[in-house]
Parts: structure tokens; C-alpha cells; sequence
């Protein structure tokens, strides 16, 4: 009687499909980039694709990170939101304790807004 | 529900509270009310303010007995959770100490409440038994650890050394996150006690091997053992002195309490063995081969380090080594308390005893403009009270007797040696950690030999110490030399505590 295949064997064969599957898509683009187009950099192969107009500029661009603060400063509401409407659906059934803790919660939540507000986060720059 | 009202639990968490309430003060006071005054005072001040927040935390442990045990073990209070939390405030008010005279960061409020919520994180960190939990408060720690080492935004070196703190860890972190969801998926319990008894089942799986291992990596980036220990040397020179101090001090005090909690705790009954000849799998042999390589690259490495805090960084993974012995010797039902006690005595000097060594950094590379060992040269005559610390903290970490150190390494290596029932089974190691522990005298030897015998520019000025370092080093390096000397002071109480304590 044929013993049943370790219950690990799936892990196994997929780690090996996935690795044989992963390096050989890789070999194979190498071994068409080796033989079919070989690398012949050029100033206009180099250059930046702008939609088939003349490239303005260099490639490297500077990326504005001010927006950052504000997706954080919503982050805050956002996890506020996940928290107030339990609390909202149950609040009639509330013990005084969980109404104390959950606005000590806002309490800290509006002290963060405050301090982003005076550190003048919310000033675009 | 368990019975469990919010004023007990506000009882039980009064200190954590009190630690949220000073980081919230010491936000708005520096933003409040000290926004246009020059910066040595607002770092002054917001250090009074966090100090004072310390020292109240410091009393409400000191005077509340509170005993509690919530929801299967996700807040656990007793008195062995209360000694470990007055080290970890300690630690923070000594760090803010030696943060007082700093000018690396315009945006001091939030440095200090920064201190305080890693603080606040650590203090849940270590009365946790819930895996869940655990995952939050080390997150807490560990992102309020990230940013602190990124606030020196002037320097490159800060920059690429917080960088790399935070790759590592969060790769790490990832680790931890997986090896902790294969635990549950094992044994169906998020409590280590209910991990525990669902493990029993699951003994040989293999599964479980990579769950283990999983997270041991997690918190073995925490303490910095070989081989996850790379970002140890960057951060700790790169990072501001302060927070680099927190980092080798606090971190480490709390992630070894709750590593050995989930090892001793969670992975019960999969110990394995460590003993030389007959190792099994397990946790043991795991923390065997960590143990070895910190003690043995952490020593090596640091012979060759020209750099003060990177020195110390080596000397920290090695000293990681050491605990992990004890953590072993934790493994073996007849010596865990002792073990324990051994363990928690020798974190807790060390945090200390770095702090001290972080603080003479500090006031070195302010003055000296660099922290490198052959500018000491000459500070005995410049200034023999930084020189006398120095040697104090750095012999403390060699273990010269009566120094705090040595009676450390004498708890964990006794602790090893009668762990075994059935032998001397942990001897190798031991005898390893011996061997390395000659070695570090050499280094430590060499710095102070700097200090005390090569001799500096003649025409050198003498060194000012401000006064809140002065009282935060003599403070450190009198408690070393007095917990060295009595190290009944802090194990009587910590033996008193464990044995009252919920079997751990």
C-alpha cells in the first residue's frame, strides 16, 4: 500500500516550480538579449522618452514629499473612524468607563491635529 | 468578562499613564510655551519636564502593589513586572539626563516624548503574555526607536545609520509577524501559556522548527546577536548619543525580559537540548549558536574598532551572547529562577553601566568634536572625573570585581554551569564565554590605557562637564560600583519578586 505524500511535499514542490519558473523566464531574457539584441547605447537610445517629442531636461526629477503630512494627518481621522462607529452603534449600551476610554482616545487623537497644526504642518509650502 | 473594571485596569497601568501624560506635557511645554527661547533652554527644559515625568512614574511603582492578570494573560501585572519597569524608567531618566546639554535636533519636544512613548512601549512590552500584544508594544518601541535615531537630519552618518536601524528592524519585525502567525496556526492560542499546551502536539513538526526560528530572528535583531547584528556598530555610532544609549540599554532590558518570556513560557516542552554531544532540536541549540557567534565575532571585532561607540556596540552583541546563556540556563526547570534572577541582575547593570559609558561618549565627542578612541588621549589630565567614569563602566563591562559587571557574569555563568541535571552540559559554553570575556579586557584595556597613560597635547584646556551630566554619571557609576558591591540590594528583591510571581 502507497504510504500518503508528506504533508509538506506540496510546499516543497511549489518553492521548486516557483524558483525553476522565476530564474529560467530570467535566463531565458538574458540569453535573447545576449543573442537578438545585443546592447549598442547610443545619445538618442539613451535619451529620455518624453511621448516622441524632444526630451527637456535631465531624467532625474525632483518628486514633491510635502503631500506626505497631510496623507498622515488623515491616517489619524481614518483610524478614528474605524473606532468611532462601533462606538457609535453601541453607544447607548455603554458603560460610563468605555465613554471615558474612548474619548481619552479623541482626546489624544485632537492633540495630535493640534501639535500638527502648531509645528504649522497644515502651511503649504 | 473576567471581573476586570476600568478603574483597576487604570490602577494597574498608572505608571504607563503617567509616562503618556509627560510626553503630552512635553510636547506642548516646548511648543507652548518655550517656542522662541534658544535652544540649550528648551532642551533643559523639556528635560526637567520628562525627568520629573520619570520620577513620578518611579513613585507610583514604588508605592502601588497592584496584582493583575487580564484576559488570559494580555496585561500582566505582578511585583517581577514592576522591578523590570523600574529599570526600563531608570534607564529613560538617565538617557534624558545625558540628552540635557544636547543641540542635535530643533524639534526637541518631540525627541523627549519620543523617549518617553519607546518607554511607554517597552513598559507594555514586558507585561505582556499575549503574542498579539507583544507584536503591538514592539512596534510601538520600535518606531518611536526608528525616528529617534533620525533626528540628527544635519549628519549623513545619523541619516544612514537610522536607515539601516530601520530596514533591518522592519525586515525583521516581518520575521517576528510570521514566526508568530505559524505559532497560532500551530496551536490555536494567542497566550503563551495556551501556545504552550497546543504546542504539545505539534512537537516534531517541522513547522514549528521554522516558526521558532522565526522568531528568534525577529528578537535576536532586537538584542543584537550575531548573526543579525549588522546594523548594531552603524546605528550606535551614527545615531545621536541619547538615543543610541536608549537603544542599548532600555530596548535590550525589555526585549530580553520578553524573549525569555516567550521562550520559557510559549515554547515550553520544546526546549530541545544545547548540551555539548547531544544536541537536540529546539530553542536551546537555537540560542546556543546565537550565543557562540555573539560572543565570539561581538569580541573579535571590537579589538579592531577605532571608534568609542563602536566599540561598545561590538561589546554589546558580545555581552548579548552572555545574557543568551542565561536565557538557556532559563530552558531547565531547576535553575529558572535562579537563572532569571541572574539574567535580569545582568541587564539591568548593563543598561546602566551603558548608559554611563553612552554619557562620557556624549560629553567627549561634544567637546572633542569626535568620538574616536585616540582623541582621548590626555583625558585623565583634562578631566579625571569623565576619565574615572570612564574607567568604572568600561572595567563594569570587562567584569573586574567589585563592579557590577562582574557579579553579573559570575550569576549567568554559575546559572549555565548547574543548568544541566544531567551534567555539565553547558560547560563548552561557558568555557567559551570565559575565554571571550579575557579577550574583551584587552579592548577595554586599550581605550583606558588612552585615557590614562598615552599623554595628549600639553597645551590642551581642561574639559567642563555640565552639571546634569556630572550628576547623571556619578549617579551611574555609583550605582555600578554599588550594585557590585552589594548585589544583594537588587537580587533580594528580585528573587522575593519572582518567587511571588506567576511561575516565571
Amino acid at each position: 500500500m502507497p504510504s500518503a505524500p508528506h504533508p509538506y511535499l506540496f510546499l516543497a514542490l511549489m518553492l521548486a516550480v516557483g524558483l525553476v519558473f522565476c530564474l529560467g523566464m530570467l535566463g531565458l531574457a538574458r540569453l535573447w538579449a545576449v543573442w537578438v539584441s545585443p546592447p549598442k547605447p547610443g545619445l538618442t537610445k539613451g535619451a529620455a522618452y518624453e511621448c516622441g517629442l524632444a526630451p527637456q531636461g535631465d531624467v532625474g526629477i525632483r518628486f514633491q514629499s510635502q503631500y506626505y503630512l497631510y496623507a498622515i494627518i488623515f491616517l489619524v481621522f481614518d483610524v478614528e473612524t474605524v473606532f468611532l462607529l462601533p462606538f457609535a452603534v453601541s453607544f447607548t449600551g455603554l458603560a460610563p468607563g468605555a465613554f471615558v476610554a474612548i474619548m481619552v482616545f479623541l482626546l489624544l487623537l485632537v492633540e495630535g491635529l493640534v501639535w500638527a497644526w502648531g509645528k504649522g504642518l497644515l502651511r503649504w509650502r | 468578562m473576567t471581573g476586570v473594571g476600568y478603574s483597576d485596569l487604570l490602577a494597574a497601568l498608572a505608571p504607563e499613564t503617567a509616562l503618556v501624560l509627560a510626553a503630552v506635557a512635553v510636547l506642548f511645554v516646548d511648543m507652548g510655551l518655550m517656542r522662541s527661547a534658544p535652544l540649550r533652554q528648551r532642551f533643559l527644559t523639556a528635560c526637567a519636564v520628562a525627568g520629573l515625568g520619570c520620577l513620578v512614574t518611579l513613585g507610583i511603582l514604588a508605592s502601588s502593589g497592584a496584582h493583575l492578570r487580564f484576559l488570559d494573560g494580555v496585561l500582566v501585572v505582578d511585583s517581577l513586572t514592576q522591578w523590570v519597569k523600574v529599570f526600563l524608567v531608570v534607564l529613560t531618566l538617565f538617557t534624558a539626563g545625558i540628552s540635557a546639554q544636547a543641540e542635535f535636533t530643533e524639534h526637541v519636544g518631540e525627541y523627549f516624548a519620543l523617549v518617553l512613548l519607546a518607554t511607554v512601549g517597552m513598559m507594555f512590552l514586558v507585561s505582556t503574555e499575549e503574542i498579539l500584544m507583544i507584536f503591538v508594544s514592539l512596534e510601538l518601541t520600535s518606531l518611536s526607536l526608528y525616528v529617534l535615531a533620525a533626528l540628527d537630519k544635519r549628519t549623513r552618518h545619523a541619516s544612514e545609520a537610522a536607515l539601516k536601524y530601520f530596514l533591518f528592524g522592519s525586515v525583521a519585525a516581518a520575521f517576528t509577524l510570521f514566526g508568530l502567525s505559524l505559532v497560532y496556526g500551530l496551536s490555536g492560542a494567542t497566550n503563551l501559556t495556551g501556545i504552550a499546551a497546543g504546542l504539545r502536539a505539534h512537537r516534531s513538526d517541522p513547522l514549528l522548527a521554522v516558526a521558532v526560528v522565526m522568531v528568534i530572528m525577529g528578537f535576536g535583531f532586537k538584542v543584537a546577536v550575531v548573526p543579525f547584528h549588522l546594523w548594531a556598530p552603524d546605528a550606535y555610532e551614527g545615531a545621536p548619543v541619547p538615543a543610541a544609549a536608549l537603544i542599548a540599554s532600555g530596548s535590550k532590558v525589555a526585549s530580553f525580559f520578553v524573549l525569555a518570556k516567550i521562550a520559557v513560557l510559549g515554547f515550553a516542552g520544546v526546549e530541545g537540548s544545547g548540551a555539548w554531544g547531544q544536541l537536540r532540536a529546539g530553542w536551546l541549540p537555537v540560542l546556543a549558536v546565537l550565543a557562540v557567534g555573539s560572543m565570539v565575532l561581538g569580541n573579535l571585532t571590537a579589538i579592531a574598532q577605532g571608534h568609542l561607540r563602536r566599540l561598545l556596540a561590538y561589546s554589546a552583541i558580545a555581552h548579548a551572547g552572555y545574557v543568551l546563556l542565561g536565557l538557556m540556563a532559563m530552558g531547565y526547570p531547576s535553575q529558572r529562577s535562579a537563572a532569571l534572577a541572574a539574567v535580569l541582575y545582568y541587564v539591568a547593570t548593563y543598561g546602566l553601566t551603558t548608559v554611563g559609558a553612552f554619557g562620557v561618549a556624549s560629553v567627549i565627542e561634544r567637546v572633542l568634536g569626535n568620538g574616536r578612541i585616540d582623541a582621548l588621549a590626555g583625558l585623565s589630565r583634562r578631566s579625571p572625573l569623565l576619565a574615572l567614569c570612564l574607567m568604572v563602566f568600561l572595567l563594569s563591562l570587562a567584569g573586574i570585581p567589585p563592579l557590577a559587571g562582574f557579579f553579573g557574569k559570575f550569576g549567568l555563568f554559575t546559572a549555565a554551569m548547574g543548568a544541566d541535571p544531567a551534567g555539565l552540559g553547558l560547560l563548552w559554553l561557558v568555557g567559551i564565554a570565559i575565554a571571550m570575556s579575557t579577550v574583551s579586557l584587552y579592548y577595554y584595556l586599550r581605550v583606558l590605557k588612552q585615557a590614562y597613560v598615552v599623554a595628549g597635547d600639553e597645551e590642551a584646556s581642561r574639559i567642563v562637564v555640565p552639571w546634569t551630566d556630572r550628576l547623571v554619571l556619578i549617579a551611574a557609576a555609583v550605582g555600578v560600583f554599588l550594585l557590585g558591591a552589594l548585589p544583594e540590594l537588587l537580587l533580594g528583591p528580585l528573587a522575593r519578586a519572582i518567587a511571588g510571581g506567576n511561575g516565571f
